[in-house]
């Protein structure tokens, strides 16, 4: 997208801003929207940063966001799941399918090798340990 | 065998009669002794067993899972003694008194010669572990864990007892040593694949076997880190040791009412490994990785062939150590960060660079990196599966690169890379945790030199 030939990121330094030809025509909405992300991170850096440098602060500062996450990945699953066919179709192929699958894939191995071992065809020499 | 019950007993009064700030270390010192005084049950015969009594007895089998469970008990006592700080000294005896009142019941089970006692004991470790995961758990979810533990072990293990009574009465005695001799390999009526099943549940879901295996994550993740290790560590073996004692009575209905659990065991081990790779809560990562090991176990003991009895005592001692030592780690991450999520403590080697180093060593055994006794265990297990069935050998092989892929996975995202900046009071290790590293990795290192001593009765 550079239109300028002179000004290319390198390895080590990436284009600012400033110099890509594509930062000078953004619609309105899209630089409301980004207004709106820079006040977000900025109140958020400004409440770190308050506890950051707090000198009577002893122990961690949490992030209220990362607890959200975790507690929805780990115990809050259940609670927003609900049964639908296509889900509960995915549940069986994917949960029971492959037990039934590498239970015909077994069977038919061991089945074959005793069929063999009937016919005194494989070769069952005598092992100290087996 | 009661020279090792009646000062375990004992231990009771002495907690209770301690002084508030002798407490810790006298229990830690006294359960360090009795310890010792388990070591010479292991100079017994090679090809039978040591009979101590009518009622208790130790054989190969018994005698290295006697060993880690005495071992334990001091490991759980010390690592306990930071989250148990600022209680009430009454609450402290009392949670001692738990754990001592479990290692009674663990030391007799793993004795037991009568099958009902085994049984009746086998339920009652259950009652100590459900009072720490319930009262002395973190967070709120460990009333659901202690209700999802206790109700998954109780309904598999009743029709444990209503078979036990039943053989009971058939059979005439439970002794299990003469027990052995008894069995009459009757013909294959549908009874007698209920009888199995009936046997086998109870260790199944005590395992546990992957359909089941559901209060694990739970009761692993809630616990206290006392809880957590001995369920790790031994109870999780219980069930091993039942399925090895009694697959021995139980012969031939085994080959065709294997083959369900066999296909639970062998896809559950390579979905439970590769759920480790999603979890972002350590403790649940270690948990899930119980659940694959036992797999393997599980599919060692169904198979009943002597390599993979063998690779099934190896594994179920080195996992023990192993799985407790990680959460050690864990929660000496946890007491740091008061959170379980992996990624708000990383880089921690730069920090601490001694727990880094048991880190390494814990990641290391638990991938099964030669010569380590897990990957004895995994080697024999992995052998004698493929003498089962050759296809096995492909989903063996995933897991192993599985399982070494989460553990480094664990490792890297706990030790590498740059710390976190706001984490600039984590204390630095303590000798007291140091050491409770130290004396998980030191059996699990020496025991590398002579292994035969965990390879159990078919060696």
């Amino acid at each position: 997208k550079m239109s300028n030939p002179k000004y290319k990121p390198a390895r080590l330094a990436t284009l600012p801003p400033t110099l890509d030809p594509a930062e000078y025509d953004i619609s309105p909405e899209a630089r409301k929207a980004q207004a709106e992300r820079l006040a977000i991170r900025s109140r958020l850096k400004r409440e770190y940063l308050l506890q950051y440098n707090n000198p009577s602060r002893h122990g961690l500062i949490e992030d209220p966001a990362l607890a959200r996450w975790t507690f929805a990945r780990t115990a809050n699953v259940y609670p927003n799941f609900r049964p639908t066919p296509k889900n509960s179709l995915l549940g069986a192929v994917i949960g029971i399918g492959p037990l039934i699958f590498w239970y015909y894939v077994f069977k038919t191995d061991r089945d074959r090798k005793e069929k063999l071992i009937k016919e005194g065809k494989l070769d069952r020499r005598y092992n100290i340990s087996y | 065998m009661l020279k090792i019950i009646i000062p375990t007993v004992m231990l009771i009064p002495l907690t209770w009669l301690s002084k508030s700030n002798m407490l810790w270390i006298n229990s830690t010192m006294y359960s360090l002794m009795i310890s010792m005084t388990c070591l010479p049950l292991m100079n017994q015969f090679c090809d039978n067993s040591l009979n101590l009594s009518m009622l208790f007895f130790s054989d190969s089998l018994s005698t290295p899972l006697l060993m880690l469970t005495t071992w334990l008990l001091p490991l759980m006592i010390i690592a306990s003694q930071h989250h148990m700080a600022k209680e009430p000294p009454t609450r402290k005896k009392l949670y001692i008194t738990m754990m001592i009142l479990l290692q009674i019941f663990l030391i007799m089970t793993f004795s037991a010669t009568e099958l009902i006692m085994f049984y009746i004991l086998f339920e009652a470790t259950l009652v100590p572990t459900l009072i720490m995961i319930t009262r002395w758990g973190g967070q709120t979810e460990r009333l659901n864990a202690g209700i999802y533990f206790l109700f998954y072990t109780l309904a598999g293990s009743l029709p444990l007892l209503v078979a036990l009574i039943y053989t009971q009465t058939t059979l005439g005695s439970l002794n299990l040593l003469l027990a052995q001799y008894w069995i009459d390999s009757s013909t294959h009526i549908w009874g007698n694949s209920l009888l199995w099943l009936a046997y086998m549940m109870a260790f199944m879901v005590k395992m546990p076997l992957y359909g089941l295996h559901l209060w694990l994550p739970k009761a692993h993740v809630e616990a206290p880190i006392a809880g957590s290790m001995v369920l790790a560590a031994i109870l999780l073996k219980l069930g091993g040791y039942g399925m090895l004692r009694i697959t021995m009575m139980l012969s031939p209905t085994i080959n065709f009412m294997a083959y369900p659990f066999m296909m639970l065991s062998l896809w559950g081990m390579v979905m439970t490994s590769s759920i480790c790779l999603r979890q972002t809560d350590l403790k649940s990562l270690i948990a899930y990785s119980s659940v694959s090991h036992m797999a393997l176990v599980i599919m060692a003991i169904l198979i009943q062939s002597p390599w993979s009895f063998m690779g099934a005592t190896a594994l179920m001692i080195a996992h023990g150590l192993t799985s407790s030592l990680l959460f050690c780690l864990a929660n000496s991450n946890y007491e740091r960060t008061h959170s379980r999520t992996m990624i708000l403590a990383r880089g921690l080697q730069m920090i601490l660079p001694l727990m880094a180093a048991w880190w390494l060593l814990a990641s290391l055994t638990n991938l099964a990196l030669p010569p380590s006794i897990n990957l004895i265990g995994e080697l024999f297990v992995t052998v004698s599966m493929f003498s089962w069935s050759n296809f096995s050998i492909i989903l063996l092989g995933i897991n192993i690169i599985i399982t070494a892929l989460y553990t480094l996975y664990m490792l890297i995202m706990t030790q590498r890379g740059k710390y976190t900046y706001h984490i600039h009071n984590i204390k630095p290790s303590f000798t007291r945790e140091n050491t409770l590293m130290s004396l998980h990795l030191v059996p699990l290192l020496l025991l590398m030199i002579s292994p035969k001593i965990i390879l159990g009765t078919t060696y």
